[in-house]
């Protein structure tokens, strides 16, 4: 049967290699939304690590101040600005907790740093923040003890790492305690406790290794800290932004700040993070219309050309079911075909490492499911034009002409 | 003959209507997206008011700097570069400086009001030609002497004001007080030079930190006499980057940059190609590839059924060879007709592009955006769709302008 409707096809290529062409793009355009809405809906299901209700960011300074850290009399002049804002924060009892660092949340501005443990070099992000950061952002500790101000005698730096990371470095070695700076780094960066996660990306980046290292607030021209984030108590009005930015700009005149709610900074960089996929779907939902359009109409021409055929078919004895199953057959062969090139050159990708940020669990379900929007829609496609081709009278069509 | 050549287009159009519905709709979708697309280019690439002397201004964007141990940057200059650099250009009639737009918070009834701010000079309005609702433009005066002044767009002025005329008032941003001299109509957030909601004199800037900064968040704009002292004026600005002295030099060493347009600045920035001749040429080149196989699926799909309905007609094609008609004449005859069509695809597709830029333009995704279909956007388009006609009507058409009458006559292709 199968090697019946192969031959139909081949007798018939000039027209379906057409197809097949349409077929091959539009798989390709599909896979790739797909993939890319398969990664998305992966990554959201993973747990955040953190919680940004009745968080408020505050950005400090301004893109004015861009290159800031180029000029030393400037950072001299901030230099206790971050501490001093904190202890101005703390003071307002809506506020239960505030801390600082220099990366923002929810934004694609991250630093990266490598880490090293028995010559294993693994990369991770990495952030600074000050001892009520895990407070602020309810963090998640799984061992070991989170940064206490005691830390600021030590001769070493404690560093706070996921549960990724420290799996990723040590195995099952117990990371507590262990030095994973550079062997040529005179100071050593210890482990002192392990956290569930930290995605400061928000839902839709992929997991990453995060390290948090301590944010010692010492009175140096380097304390200055371009963000702040604060816990507010539950129901705190919206109003409440007014008097804490008059208070902020009264302790630090020369700063520019932006308070804005965790949650809202999340909204909106959720859809900006959504924007790729909008766009690969749009044209992926276009070429599917066209490639829809386009099959309905080849298949609906065939068949009023085959009409003779057709009939001499119905009149030996085929029933519709068996006419339906040719046509439809024929369909299904021509986009295997097309499908099969586009299976090829998809399967390429994990073996030139394009795509190594996609776990092979994303990639199979992007592969699979593109393969059978294909198909359902070739056969919706059919579908008509099929049942228009089992109406043929036998009589009618043999005097065709 | 033309008009034979259309009557009967016209009854074969309507001969098979559900073919003909699935050849407008392809056609008039793809010139849908694809204007979408022109639309947004021209809207923030091409020069539209205020920038009214976009012939002969040049604009300072990205410089190079290089560091002695070969570590090198591509920022926004400083003040203080453009300052004492680029101010002081010889044969140029004006110059400009200005920052990118910042955010910037004020509060009015307990809820914050987010906009947009640039600190600029007084030169800036009279290279770009605002027309003000009210009011005018602060000068290069209150530049100089640190004045409060602020010019605000429309709908700042509806935001804090409530549209009233606001000439005089005071108006409270990022914790400073300004006196509004002027309203100026929107601008459009993607035109980055013109953008912000409210402008006001660099000079009031919370700290004087910038003066002496070479790498920071400044622009420049400058406006030549005439559009022949362009090339002078960029060769000068070039020569001029390397004679810089840096405060210091272990820091920075070096500037390289051009003195250019926005396209050219966008179209490096894509190409990551930030050295010598812009490569705005091949930039569009790009582009006009990108259309091009955006194309090539609607175009395959519409070849399909072309193929499929002139073959219908391959008895008429019979007749007209058994009496004499050339191959050319028949190629002629079914390119005009699916010319034709494309062009009725067109014309469907340009009422559907004009909707949705409307609908994208009201429905406030960014800011102050106002697509309008101008007559470069009406020549792509038109240029778009004859070249689908074409495209997809001559190889059908000459496929079958080679049918031998014979079998032509007997009715199969």
């Amino acid at each position: 049967m199968a090697k019946h409707l192969l031959k139909l096809v081949w007798n018939r290529r000039r027209t379906n290699i057409l197809i097949v062409i349409e077929i091959f793009f539009s798989f390709l355009v599909l896979f790739v939304a797909v993939t890319l809405g398969a990664y998305y809906a992966h990554n959201y299901r993973q747990p955040l690590g953190f919680s940004y209700e009745n968080v408020w960011n505050i950005a400090v300074g301004s893109l004015l101040e861009l290159n800031f850290d180029r000029d030393r009399d400037a950072l001299g002049a901030r230099a206790n600005i971050t501490k001093r804002l904190l202890a101005t924060l703390r003071d307002f009892p809506e506020v239960d907790a505030a801390a600082a660092m220099p990366e923002p949340i929810f934004d694609i501005s991250k630093s990266t740093q490598t880490v090293h443990y028995k010559g294993r070099r693994v990369g991770a992000t990495v952030n600074a923040v000050t001892d009520t950061f895990k407070d602020v952002m309810g963090l998640e500790l799984v061992r070991g003890r989170w940064f206490e101000s005691g830390d600021d005698a030590l001769s070493w730096d404690p560093v706070v790492i996921n549960q990724r990371l420290a799996q990723e470095l040590f195995g099952s070695e117990d990371p507590l305690g262990k030095n994973i700076a550079p062997p040529d780094e005179g100071r050593e960066s210890r482990v002192v406790g392990i956290i569930t996660e930290f995605r400061e990306d928000g839902e839709l980046a992929g997991l990453d290794n995060y390290m948090f290292t301590r944010k010692k607030l010492t009175g140096v021209a380097d304390d200055f800290a371009h963000y702040i984030v604060v816990k507010v108590r539950p129901s705190t009005p919206t109003a409440f932004q007014e008097k804490l930015m008059a208070r902020l700009r009264a302790v630090g005149r020369d700063f520019s700040y932006e308070i804005k709610p965790l949650p809202q900074i999340r909204k909106s960089f959720l859809r900006i993070s959504m924007a790729p996929l909008i766009a690969v779907g749009i044209v992926a939902a276009f070429l599917m219309i066209m490639v829809g359009l386009g099959l309905v109409g080849v298949v609906w021409q065939n068949v009023t050309q085959r009409t003779t055929e057709i009939g001499l078919r119905r009149a030996l004895g085929g029933t519709a079911g068996s006419i339906y199953g040719q046509i439809l057959g024929e369909l299904i062969v021509i986009t295997s075909i097309g499908l099969l090139i586009g299976t090829i050159v998809v399967a390429q990708l994990p073996m030139l490492g394009v795509a190594s940020f996609l776990s092979i669990n994303v990639y199979l379900t992007g592969l699979g499911m593109s393969l059978a929007l294909i198909y359902l829609l070739t056969v919706l496609c059919g579908l008509y034009p099929s049942m228009l081709a089992t109406k043929i009278q036998p009589a009618e069509a043999l005097h065709y002409e | 003959m033309l008009k034979n050549y259309l009557k009967i287009a016209f009854k074969v159009l309507l001969r098979r209507k559900f073919f003909t519905f699935i050849s407008l709709f392809g056609i008039s979708l793809t010139l849908v997206v694809l204007m979408v697309g022109v639309a947004f280019f021209d809207h923030s690439l091409a020069p539209h008011p205020p920038e009214t002397n976009a012939g002969r201004t040049l604009g300072v964007f990205l410089v190079h700097f290089t560091a002695p141990g070969g570590r090198d940057s591509y920022s926004f200059p400083g003040y203080a570069l453009l300052d004492r650099y680029v101010r002081t250009l010889p044969n140029v009639e004006k110059v400009s400086l200005y920052t990118f737009p910042t955010t910037a918070v004020s509060y009015k009834d307990g809820m914050p009001i987010t906009s947009y701010l640039k600190r600029t000079d007084g030169e800036f309005w009279q290279i770009l030609g605002f027309d003000f609702l009210e009011g005018g433009p602060f000068t290069s005066q209150d530049e100089k002497d640190g004045n409060f002044v602020a010019v605000i767009n429309q709908t700042t002025r509806k935001k804090f004001f409530g549209g009233e005329p606001v000439v005089d008032k005071f108006i409270e941003v990022d914790g400073q007080h300004f006196r509004v001299v002027g309203v100026v109509p929107d601008v459009p957030m993607l035109r980055i030079v013109p953008f912000s909601d409210i402008w006001v004199p660099i000079s009031t800037s919370k700290t004087d930190a910038y003066r002496k900064q070479f790498i920071g968040s400044f622009m420049a704009m400058i406006l030549a006499r005439s559009p022949a002292d362009l090339d002078m004026i960029r060769a000068e600005y070039r020569s001029t980057l390397t004679r810089v002295e840096f405060p210091d030099p272990k820091d920075i060493s070096k500037a390289t940059g051009e003195a250019e347009t926005l396209l050219d600045i966008v179209a490096r920035t894509f190409l990551l190609d930030f050295e010598g001749k812009s490569p705005a040429r091949r930039f569009l080149a790009w582009l006009i590839l990108l259309m091009v196989l955006f194309m090539v699926l609607p175009s395959i799909n519409l070849i399909n059924i072309n193929v499929s309905r002139i073959r219908e007609r391959s008895s008429e094609i019979g007749v007209r060879k058994a009496f004499g008609a050339s191959s050319l004449t028949l190629v002629g005859q079914f390119v005009v007709e699916n010319v034709l069509l494309t062009l009725v695809g067109g014309l469907i597709g340009f009422v559907l592009s004009f909707a949705v830029l409307h609908l994208i333009g009201s429905s406030g995704l960014i800011p102050y955006a106002q697509f309008q279909l101008n007559y470069r956007i009406f020549f792509v388009g038109l240029g778009i769709t004859l070249f689908f006609g074409l495209f997809s009507g001559v190889y059908p058409a000459w496929k079958m302008s080679r049918l031998h009458p014979a079998v032509a006559l007997r009715g199969r292709g």
